[in-house]
This record gives structure tokens, C-alpha cells and sequence, in this order.
């Protein structure tokens, strides 16, 4: 049956409040694994060794429609809630065909401009480059940002997280979580000023 | 909430970032960040690591849940760009044999079938300043660019817990061994990775930690320590020696 719409966060918030109420252990010890193991078998995969990437078509759309199936049978968690929400086939290409094609990170003369690279483009990918959430302490997180900044092959940044705030830890879940996350793009904004790039993304 | 102040927060050209929890499972706080950065036109980057090894097994079946949880991040809750990383449980690392493959396959399986944009992140299980952390980034820029990924986000080493060992050459090397490998032939790729893996792969036990930012870069002028360039260099043409034409 054709879909009605896409979904949105909210159609799967209210599709969670209805669904069936499941312990999270057997969501997690039984019902993941069972699946994934009857799916794998289903499609018949089994990767080569020696290649990390798949040479043969067969393998990436059997692959594909076994994750397609796994959602759409399967579902999706919500631990707080304790539910599972279900999705049909055609809600999931009808939310495919909603993504973006294409997209723009940063402003001004330091965008990144990106588009669908199929199969092994001669386009490169965008480098987001950064210590991807890996602690830096306050005193040198200028310094380290501004080290990808500046790197020719960087087109946009991802920032680390700081551990104190004016030396206080930034535990989560406290207002010194907000604190250090609001000083982290500060400093993230300084660095990319110092280093000549103003617009690059973040 | 912080990301989205007005002032000194993101622009609405930045990603904003959260994160699925493992094996296809959110919470409500994930949702609502989602609604109001949706609501507000903001570019929105769902990451997701699959743990090879916790509540799933193979690399298959890791790969059909890669699959299912990045359809989940666009099809669900409304992101623009989808942020791999299957991780190993063992070895904390995403440039590890098995990792590699479930990232490739998962990446080309929705690269043949749908026009999503896919990006995948980098935790090298050695630290900075090292020639085998710039392999391991090597190997993986060389898998994710030859499987159609549109963005590579790195690099974390030292599995990304250790204070300040994260420096911008690490993201260099992603950059030019991405570049060397873009319009390659995937026979070609597996060839030049596998000779690149088994430079690196016995080496996990003893994987060297690195050195900190401080101790790689001249504080003042902010370059690279001659040291540091020196196993740049090294790096650069042991995996020259493994078949990449730089």
C-alpha cells in the first residue's frame, strides 16, 4: 500500500507511544540477534575475506534488502518509553526519496559543497577533519582546531570535547555541560578566524 | 539545547550532531533535539557506531544492522547526512579487517540503491606521531572513498579517550590518501588495503599511544614537529610500497 507521507519525528514519537511494550533486554539479547541471523541466512550472505570492499553486485543488494527488511520487520527501540514502532517498506522510499541530493556545510568563501558520489567518483569526499569528540583540555582546544583549520585538504570541522569548564568538569547532565559546549564553538569560531577560514563549517 | 543559542551557537549550516544508541534504539531526548533542529531548518547529522562483537556477531549480520540503522536516521528522524563507524569490541578501533568490510559493504549497498548522503568516522586504535596511526587512516580513507561515502570525519587516535593526542596531520593524511584512491578500481583498493592491514594488524596489543598535541606541534608557529613530518614521510612512502600511487 502507498505511503501517505514521509514520516517525521514526530509520527515515530507517536508511533512509539502505541507500539508494544517490550523489555529492553530481550530487545537487545533476543530479539536483534535472532533477526540478524535469520536475515543473514535468508539472503545467503557471507562476505569474501580479502575484500573490504564487495567486488560483485549480488552481495551490496542482498545486503541492501536485508537491511531494508530488518527495519521494516523489525522496527525501532525507544528505551525510556520501553516501546517498539514499526515502519512499512513504502514509508522507507518514500522517506528516501525525501533526503537531500545535495548540501552545503559552512557559509561565505569557506563552503563545502557536496553531492552523491556513486561508486568510487573521481570527486573526493568532504574532510571533516577534527578530534571527533576526543577529550582536549581547555588550555590547548584553540590550538588543536586551529591545526585542522588550517590543513589544505580540511573542507569542514568537527570538534573535540572539552573535559573542564574554567576547571570545572563538564559533566553531563549539569549546567556545566552547557557551559563547555558553548565555550567549545567559541573557541571553535576563534580557531577558524585564526587560521583565515571564518565560514568553514562545523 | 547549547548548540542552539543564538549566540556563539551553531549556524544553522553547521551539523548538529546526535546519536542513535546500539542496536536500533533511541530515547525521547534524542527526539526532541531532532524536532526542534528539524522544526528550525537545521543540517542535521545522525551518527550511528555498530559494535562488532556486542549484541551482534558477524560481520554480516553487523552489516544488515549498518544498513537497517542508517535508513532508521534518514527515514525516522529526519537527518541529512548519516554518520557511520562501526567500531570493534575488542579493539575499540574502526580501521580494523572486520570493521573495514562491514563499513564498505553497508556504504555500497546504499550507494547502489539510494542517493543518501553517507560519511563515516575515523578511531585509530594507535595515537599521533605514529607511523601505524597514519596507516590505519590510510587503509580506512582508502575503503570509505572507493564505497561512495561523501564525508570522512577524523581523525580520533588513541580510540579517542586519551587527553590532547589529536593533531592535524592525522587529518591530512585522510585528505591525501582519500584524493589517491578517489576513481581507483575496488580490485585495485582491496589489493592495497590488504597490504596496508598487514603492516598494522598484528600490532594491536601493542599499539603505540603517541604523543601529545603539545609535544607534535610547535606551540608559537603551530607546525608540525620535524619529527612528526619525518614519520609523515615514512608513512607515506610505506604505503606507496603497498601499491598506492600518490
Amino acid at each position: 500500500m502507498a505511503a501517505t507521507r514521509p514520516l517525521t519525528v514526530i509520527d515515530v514519537y507517536e508511533r512509539f507511544v502505541k507500539g508494544k511494550k517490550v523489555p529492553e533486554n530481550e530487545w537487545d539479547y533476543t530479539i536483534i540477534p535472532q533477526n540478524l541471523t535469520a536475515l543473514k541466512e535468508k539472503y545467503k550472505l557471507k562476505f569474501e575475506p580479502g575484500q573490504s570492499v564487495p567486488e560483485d553486485n549480488e552481495t551490496k543488494n542482498a545486503l541492501f534488502q536485508a537491511g531494508l527488511e530488518m527495519l521494516s520487520t523489525v522496527g525501532f527501540y525507544c528505551q525510556d518509553l520501553g516501546r517498539v514502532m514499526h515502519v512499512t517498506e513504502e514509508e522507507i522510499w518514500e522517506g528516501i526519496k525525501k533526503t537531500p541530493k545535495k548540501l552545503i556545510l559552512g557559509e561565505g568563501r569557506d563552503i563545502a559543497r557536496f553531492y552523491p558520489r556513486h561508486g568510487n567518483s573521481p570527486v573526493k569526499p568532504i574532510i571533516q577533519g577534527g578530534p571527533t569528540g576526543s577529550p582536549v583540555s581547555e588550555e590547548m582546544f584553540i590550538k588543536i582546531m586551529q591545526s585542522y583549520a588550517q590543513e589544505a585538504v580540511v573542507d569542514d570541522l568537527v570538534d573535540g570535547v572539552m573535559d573542564t569548564v574554567e576547571g570545572k568538569k563538564a559533566k553531563s547532565g549539569t549546567p556545566y555541560e552547557i557551559r563547555a559546549t558553548m565555550q567549545e564553538l567559541r573557541m571553535t569560531k576563534e580557531a577558524r578566524t585564526r587560521a583565515g577560514r571564518p565560514g568553514l563549517g562545523v | 539545547m547549547s548548540a542552539s543559542m543564538v549566540n556563539n551557537g551553531l549556524r544553522s549550516c553547521d551539523c548538529h550532531e546526535c546519536s542513535q544508541m546500539n542496536e536500533l534504539k533511541v530515547n525521547t531526548s534524542f527526539m526532541n533535539m531532532i524536532a526542534g533542529w528539524h522544526l528550525s531548518g537545521d543540517t542535521i547529522m545522525i551518527e550511528q557506531m555498530p559494535i562488532m562483537g556486542g549484541y551482534v556477531s558477524s560481520v554480516e549480520e553487523t552489516a544488515i544492522c549498518d544498513v537497517a540503522a542508517t535508513l532508521a536516521s534518514f527515514v525516522l528522524y529526519n537527518c541529512d547526512i548519516h554518520l557511520d563507524g562501526p567500531v570493534h569490541i575488542r579493539w575499540g578501533n574502526t580501521s580494523n579487517r572486520e570493521c573495514l568490510q562491514v563499513a564498505a559493504h553497508a556504504a555500497r549497498a546504499l550507494d547502489a540503491n539510494t542517493d543518501v548522503l553517507l560519511a563515516n568516522q575515523y578511531y585509530t586504535i594507535a595515537g599521533p606521531c605514529t607511523e601505524m596511526c597514519l596507516l590505519e587512516v590510510a587503509a580506512q580513507a582508502i575503503v570509505d572513498t572507493v564505497s561512495g561515502r561523501e564525508l570522512l570525519s577524523g581523525v580520533a587516535p588513541g580510540k579517542g579517550v586519551l587527553q590532547d593526542r589529536a593533531t592535524g596531520l592525522e587529518a591530512r593524511m585522510l585528505g591525501e590518501a582519500s584524493s589517491a584512491a578517489c576513481g581507483m578500481s575496488i580490485e585495485a583498493a582491496n589489493g592495497i588495503v590488504d597490504n596496508i592491514l598487514h603492516r598494522y594488524e598484528l600490532n594491536y596489543h601493542h599499539a603505540p599511544m603517541g604523543k601529545k598535541f603539545q609535544e607534535c606541534y610547535n606551540l608559537d608557529t603551530l607546525r608540525p614537529s620535524q619529527e612528526y613530518l619525518d614519520i609523515y614521510e615514512n608513512a607515506m612512502h610505506t604505503i606507496s610500497l603497498c601499491g598506492m600511487d600518490f
